[in-house]
């Protein structure tokens, strides 16, 4: 008797196994130059698969991401925005400045398969450890770029960017939130997230390429073109029509009916866009003769906006005196899509996720236990993995130093003493957990 | 040495996407299935292995995928809608009826010749009908089956029956929650949690798929191993909302919406300029110096040094902010922020931009100098203007080859080359409803 498909499914990604699998990243070495959140989670996605990640900070303030915090609270003297995008990276600080710097990140870079850096572009050029450098003595490298505008082209040069740059100059704040009000920032970090999302894809194609022939080459990503690309049907029909885009709310142009419903105890998003889907929804509605309506019936003759006002109104008003889990439940039983706008406390809580690791607790060496959200996709046999949290500026200068390029302790404490290689700053944000500082001092 | 003025000239010699087509593709040696149907994380997934070379088949229900009627105000053009003449760039276009025993069948034919599967049927169903990971990999253990979902194929939600949709997946991915306006600020049915426009869980979750794809195919280089990827388009956005769920962790707060705000900077904010809206940003304490100098207002900076002074005073800053660019115009501001970053004439670096609305991001040159937009001339559906491969490669660059193929265009082509199967077979398959 063949096994039941979730049974095997359950056995075949089963959390607990995960550590005794291999990595589909394994011995590839990515070299790590980056600030905020862009470049680190280029380079954090490719650790969660197995990569070795070095990440070099100008010490003793290192990352900027390590200040940015909500309201301004530290925890453990860190920054709760620089945990998400640093896992299990090695921290080592050298300040890039100094000739003795730019020799030792050269040295990296010739052991490494792939860096990626996100300063203003031609910065690392300047100091000579860029491309044009790092190819020289290393022409495997796998060389990626984030930047707001790219490395070339009128916007490029000198002109500062974060995420919520991408979001404005991109056009997707102008395809968000209501008609009539204020523009609203996209709550997370999107351009920045989905920008190393992209950077990450395109060092992997890369790596493919090179086992093939051998050759490194050079990535420009620019961030804003990221979420250009990700903006759907608005080009084609600006292209087609002249039309041009603009918010229209939580309801979707192209799937009628889709729209954020308030209902008794928080919201949920529903959609039925195939006309089998809207028909379960009206009976789910008690209202099984309004999808026999020509006005109603199909796909295209809902996406009329006339027709899909009524619709969505009629939505609206049906849901408001349900509740989140009611609504679901109809969703199951009658085949249309129904979910919770879920809050960070329903995700923290929430069952499926624990077992499925994309909420995953772990316990970390410097910091105890840890709750975040773990690696995005499931792989069956080389599944990701978190091993440990991010770490202060330059907490791993010795292992690294001494491991990848042979330098004794009385020479990394030379090159300390010259402020060639450094740790953290006496601030929260840069320095390990104060019960770690006292232990220190008691030993 | 090098002199940093060369620099762009060197990076756009290097990866100028107008010489793409003289150069290789990453993935010419790799064939994919996509099966999905209606479901945009499928679609851009196998865009973007199509866009570094690799020949992607697209399977549809006989009639066309529901994926090709996703378009608003219903428009068509040539019988397609707008959403899937920008998903379907560089694909074959074949059909096979899968609710019939002799499509299956030849699915696994098919299946045993490609190096990927997409698919976005609801869990189990692929599995039920003997064309799953299960049974393909006995017959082609190298293949890389990629299969989205909701809920994912396993776990307690996994059996769900619910169809997959952006806007599902981006309740449950969190970031809605945290996106809008807070209650009180605007009419109630506007201050509510916020979905972002476009249709960004499906794309988040389609890069995530073809992310996956890619570090499997890695791993089979030495493994000779495929595998099964289970992406839910809700999880992937979910790995992308910051800190949300550790600052629950400890602390015990939710994230709630704060606007064109920022929970844990101030300024990185949108603000009401004389003639539009503007990002603007200068919120570590040298960048705050830098924008205060810019404004002429170094009274701020005396007033509010720290981050956390600047937050709890956000609401009233924002005000300061929006008098002072009440008699800018975005551009001005712009223009005095890159004089005083680029001259230096102070500490501190400031960030701002227009905001655009999509035709005035059409507008501006440097996007269009850099390939991110093409005027694509397709055989079969005339001229589109589509947003290109995001990436700009010196070896290996992406490219869009043709935009879109009719229902069941490529059939005589792909049956005849991996299945033998010759126009008469064909035809008499059709009549039989199993393409």
């Amino acid at each position: 008797m063949t096994e039941s498909y979730f049974d095997w499914t359950r056995r075949l990604f089963d959390r607990a196994r995960i550590f005794d699998k291999p990595e589909a990243l394994r011995g590839v070495r990515v070299l790590e130059l980056t600030t905020l959140v862009l470049g680190p989670t280029t380079a954090d996605f490719l650790g969660e698969f197995g990569a070795e990640v070095i990440k070099v900070e100008l010490p003793p303030g290192g990352d900027t991401m390590r200040y940015v915090t909500p309201e301004a609270t530290f925890w453990q003297n860190a920054s709760l925005g620089f945990f998400p995008e640093n896992h299990s990276k090695y921290h080592i600080g050298i300040d890039l400045h100094a000739p003795e710097g730019k020799e030792l990140f050269k040295r990296l870079a010739t052991k490494s398969d792939i860096l990626v850096e996100n300063f203003r572009a031609g910065t690392l050029d300047k100091w000579e450890i860029g491309y044009r450098q790092l190819r020289q003595v290393n022409p495997r490298l796998l060389y990626i770029a984030d930047s707001g505008f790219g490395q070339w082209g009128p916007f490029s040069q000198g002109r500062a960017s974060y995420d919520a740059v991408a979001q404005t100059v991109s056009g997707m704040i102008g395809v968000t939130g209501f008609p009539g009000r204020p523009p609203i920032l996209c709550g997370i970090f999107i351009g920045d997230w989905f920008g190393g999302l992209m950077g990450s894809i395109a060092a992997l194609v890369a790596l493919y390429y090179r086992n093939k022939t051998g050759e490194g080459q050079f990535i420009d990503l620019a961030q804003s073109e990221g979420l250009i690309r990700s903006l759907d049907w608005t080009w084609v029909r600006h292209g087609l029509t002249g039309q041009d885009r603009g918010p229209v709310g939580n309801c979707d142009e192209a799937v009628v009916p889709a729209d954020i419903l308030a209902c008794r105890d928080g919201f949920v998003a529903l959609a039925a866009g195939r006309d089998a889907e809207f028909r379960g929804l009206c009976q789910a509605m008690g209202n099984p003769e309004l999808a026999k309506l020509p006005r109603f019936a199909t796909l295209e003759a809902r996406q009329v906006p006339a027709n899909a006002e009524v619709v969505l109104g009629v939505i609206r008003k049906w849901a408001s005196d349900k509740t989140r889990a009611e609504l679901e439940g109809l969703g199951e039983k009658h085949g249309f899509a129904c979910a919770r706008v879920a809050t960070a406390e329903d995700r923290y809580q929430d069952e499926h996720l624990r077992e499925r690791g994309t909420v995953w607790s772990y316990e970390d060496p410097l910091y105890g236990p840890m709750v975040e959200h773990g690696p995005a996709p499931k792989l069956s046999a080389t599944p990701g993995r978190i091993r440990w949290s991010a770490k202060p500026v330059g907490w791993h200068n010795a292992e690294v130093l001494t491991r990848l390029l042979g330098l004794a302790p009385s020479r990394i404490k030379e090159l300390e003493e010259k402020k060639v290689v450094g740790k953290w700053a006496d601030r929260p944000g840069a320095k390990p957990p104060s019960e770690w500082l006292q232990a220190q001092e008691q030993r | 040495m090098t002199d940093l003025a060369s620099w762009p000239r060197f990076a756009k010699e290097l990866t100028n996407p107008a010489l793409a087509h003289e150069k290789p593709e990453a993935l010419e040696d790799l064939r994919v299935l996509d099966v999905s149907t209606g479901n945009f994380a499928a679609l851009f997934a196998s865009s973007i292995l199509a866009e570094f070379g690799a020949e992607v088949i697209r399977i549809e229900p006989p009639g066309g995928d529901v994926a090709r009627l996703f378009s608003p105000e219903g428009v068509r053009h040539r019988g397609t809608g707008l959403a899937y003449l920008v998903e379907a760039r560089n694909k074959r276009h074949i059909t096979l009826n899968l609710e019939t025993p002799p499509g299956r069948n030849l699915f696994v034919r098919l299946a045993r010749h490609v190096d990927v599967v997409i698919e976005s049927a609801r869990p189990g169903q692929m599995d039920a009908w003997g064309i799953g990971y299960r049974q393909l990999s006995e017959s082609n253990p190298r293949v890389i089956y990629l299969a989205f979902s909701t809920h994912g194929q396993f776990g307690p939600r996994a059996a769900s029956a619910i169809p997959d949709y952006d806007i599902t997946n981006q309740a449950l991915s969190g970031a809605p929650y945290t996106t809008g306006e807070p209650v009180g600020e605007g009419p109630p049915e506007s201050s509510v949690p916020t979905k972002q426009g476009n249709w960004m869980a499906w794309y988040v979750g389609g890069g995530w798929g073809a992310f996956a794809v890619m570090a499997a195919l890695v791993w089979r280089w030495t493994s000779g191993r495929g595998q099964f990827i289970d992406c839910s388009p809700a999880e992937a956005e979910m790995r992308f909302t910051d800190y949300d769920v550790h600052w629950y962790h400890s602390h015990k707060r939710i994230r709630e919406r704060v606007g064109a705000l920022n929970t844990c900077v101030f300024p990185y904010t949108l603000i009401k300029t004389k003639d539009s809206y503007s990002f603007i940003a200068g919120f570590s304490d040298i960048n705050w110096t830098g924008l205060t100098n810019i404004m002429g207002r170094t009274d701020l900076k005396e007033r509010f040094p720290t981050t956390k002074d600047r937050i709890r005073e956000s609401k009233m800053l924002h005000q300061e902010l929006e008098a002072w660019a009440a008699e800018l115009a975005s551009q001005e501001i712009l223009d005095r922020v890159q004089d005083y970053v680029a001259n230096k004439r102070g500490p501190g670096t400031v960030a701002t931009a227009r905001l655009n609305r999509p035709a005035e991001t059409l507008a501006e040159t440097h996007w269009w100098e850099r390939g991110v937009f093409e005027r694509i001339e397709d055989p079969d559906y005339g001229e589109l203007l589509l947003q290109a491969p995001p990436w700009k490669m010196s070896r290996t660059p992406p490219r869009i080859k043709w935009a879109c193929r009719p229902v069941g265009a490529d059939n005589e082509a792909v049956y005849l080359r991996y299945l033998g199967l010759g126009k008469e077979r064909l035809r008499a398959l059709t009549d039989e409803g199993v393409l």
